[in-house]
């Protein structure tokens, strides 16, 4: 059974002036999967999340989102399209309560506003716990709870998750893998992954890129590529 | 007793529209991202509107209606200007201070050559109103009570747009931190025009309020206040509203006590050295910057 094809970034390149960061990357994630993409730090991982969010500018190729081409379309409306991005490093407004967090969340559809926040609380009760409380004062990994409810908030297509394990210890970084893994399990979302510890990253996904110096070197299901000897040297920390 | 009752109920009055002045200019500061020295012009500006309608039709409903429409043109209208300083999380304290102060000096320039021949405006009689309330010695005029009251009623609905509603939590976000509001899906532009929209109806309210408590104005008042707004919500922390809140009145008290109690030519000095005073002891200001 064919899946719906969510995104597809065809020859994609973006550069900081001289300094090509994409060249010609494509790549594709289709509804259901879990697809992550690993790479060195520098390797581009961030540069692409960011063309598809259109904080970055392509200077050639495509990104598409349901069929639409969202390659040169404005952030915003891009995310109301029904792409969320969770950012590197749990951001989320310290100054806010977690409610007002998660209201944020829901700007571009506010309707069944209520219904929406019942079903986040549902699969993070602590943020219910403490929906009154200023978000600042929160642990490292309940911010980062914090920053997903957010993202599902308005029910998008696809979530992106950019380096959810960076700054968290190990154990609430598996926590964090096992909710992601539930919520495409039982939910049905879609990630697309980006992430620099490779195991973590290839344990939890169906699908993998491997980004190397900006071009997508190996591909494969996480199977393959976990059994790959040069993934294995390079990422793994295999010396066979 | 007298004196002191009497110079209160002025401070505060004062100070009530330098609170509404603080406040706008704070919010330029915290959403915006700049340092909109030209606020308080743009709010003389509006004065003037509000003076040539009312010259020309006697009709106080158009000239209210055209003071607000003019003080929020002027404000959308100056909003690309600002734009391209804006790109950055902080405010370019720099770039936006030199933009808004040649801002400031053609308007200046303009009310003192082109309007009224450059002579201050008086408004009538019965725009001014007279002394509404009288305890013995002590009268309020109507000027005082609306500037009293309408700074409350302002400020109110100022916090309660920032804290209770969508909109002001979108403003409070992008006061925070731009770049992951942008990331979450704000559409950053729509709502910065949309602060120099409230900005601009907030400085048609205070055009109004204070053409009544001061009755005329000049080509020079900008100059005059813009330098004590600034001065201001740098003592109380720039960017800190409720900082602002305080300081304003305490502004309009200080200065109304130096002329009741010591002369009026040196109320200005005095409280410019009060503010002075306070910055070297604390470069934070009273309240602590928020941005």
């Amino acid at each position: 059974m064919k899946k719906n094809n969510i995104l597809k970034i065809k020859d994609l390149s973006v550069s900081y002036g001289p300094i090509k960061a994409l060249k010609n990357t494509s790549l594709e994630v289709n509804e259901g999967e879990i697809v992550v993409l690993i790479g060195a730090n520098g390797a581009g991982k961030t540069t692409l999340l960011k063309a598809i969010l259109g904080i970055q500018k392509a200077q050639s190729g495509s990104i598409f989102f349901l069929g639409n081409d969202i390659t040169h379309k404005a952030t915003d409306k891009i995310v109301s399209l029904g792409i969320c991005l969770i950012p590197e490093g749990h951001i989320i407004f310290s100054s806010m309560t977690v409610l007002e967090n998660l209201q944020l969340g829901a700007y571009h559809n506010s309707q069944d506003m209520d219904k929406n926040l019942e079903r986040v609380f549902g699969w993070f009760p602590v943020l219910r716990e403490r929906s009154n409380q200023i978000a600042g004062t929160l642990s490292g990994g309940e911010q980062q709870m914090l920053a997903i409810g957010r993202g599902l908030i308005s029910n998008p297509k696809l979530i992106i998750v950019d380096e959810p394990s960076l700054g968290l210890a190990p154990k609430t970084v598996s926590e964090i893998f096992s909710i992601l893994a539930e919520l495409n399990k039982k939910e049905g979302y879609t990630i697309f992954l980006a992430e620099q510890n490779a195991k973590k990253a290839l344990e939890f996904g169906n699908r993998g890129y491997v980004m190397e110096t900006g071009k997508v070197a190996l591909q494969g299901t996480t199977r393959e590529l976990m059994n790959n000897s040069k993934v294995r040297h390079a990422y793994l920390g295999s010396s066979v | 007793m007298e004196i002191f009752i009497a110079q209160l109920l002025n401070g505060l009055s004062l100070g009530s529209i330098y609170v509404l002045l603080v406040t706008g200019f704070n919010l330029m500061v915290l959403v915006a991202r700049i340092v909109q020295f030209a606020y308080p012009h743009f709010v003389v500006l509006s004065i003037y509107a509000c003076w040539e309608v009312l010259q020309l039709t006697n009709n106080m409903f158009l000239a209210v209606l055209s003071c607000i429409a003019v003080s929020v043109i002027l404000n959308v209208l100056s909003e690309p200007i600002f734009r391209r300083l804006t790109n950055r999380q902080d405010v370019d304290i720099n770039a936006s201070f030199v933009v808004s102060m040649a801002i400031a000096l053609v308007i200046t320039d303009i009310m003192s050559h082109s309007i009224n021949h450059g002579f201050p405006i008086a408004f009538p009689t019965s725009w001014i109103g007279g002394n509404l309330v009288r305890f013995g010695l002590i009268t309020l005029s109507k000027g005082q009570i609306y500037a009293l009251v309408g700074g409350i009623i302002a400020v109110l609905i100022f916090f309660y747009l920032l804290y209770q509603t969508k909109q002001g939590r979108v403003f409070r976000a992008m006061a925070e931190n731009r770049y992951a509001a942008r990331l979450i899906g704000i559409p950053i532009v729509k709502a910065s025009i949309f602060s120099y929209v409230i900005a601009g109806l907030l400085g048609g309210f205070i055009a109004i309020l204070f053409s009544i408590l001061l009755g005329s104005a000049s080509p020079w008042l900008g100059e005059f206040i813009a330098l004590k707004v600034i001065a201001v919500s740098i003592v109380a922390g720039l960017g800190n509203l409720k900082g602002g809140l305080v300081c304003g009145l305490l502004l309009g008290v200080v200065e109304a006590m130096a002329m009741g109690y010591i002369s009026g030519s040196w109320s200005n000095a005095i409280a410019f050295i009060i503010m002075l005073l306070i910055i070297l002891i604390k470069p934070q200001g009273l309240f602590g910057v928020k941005i």
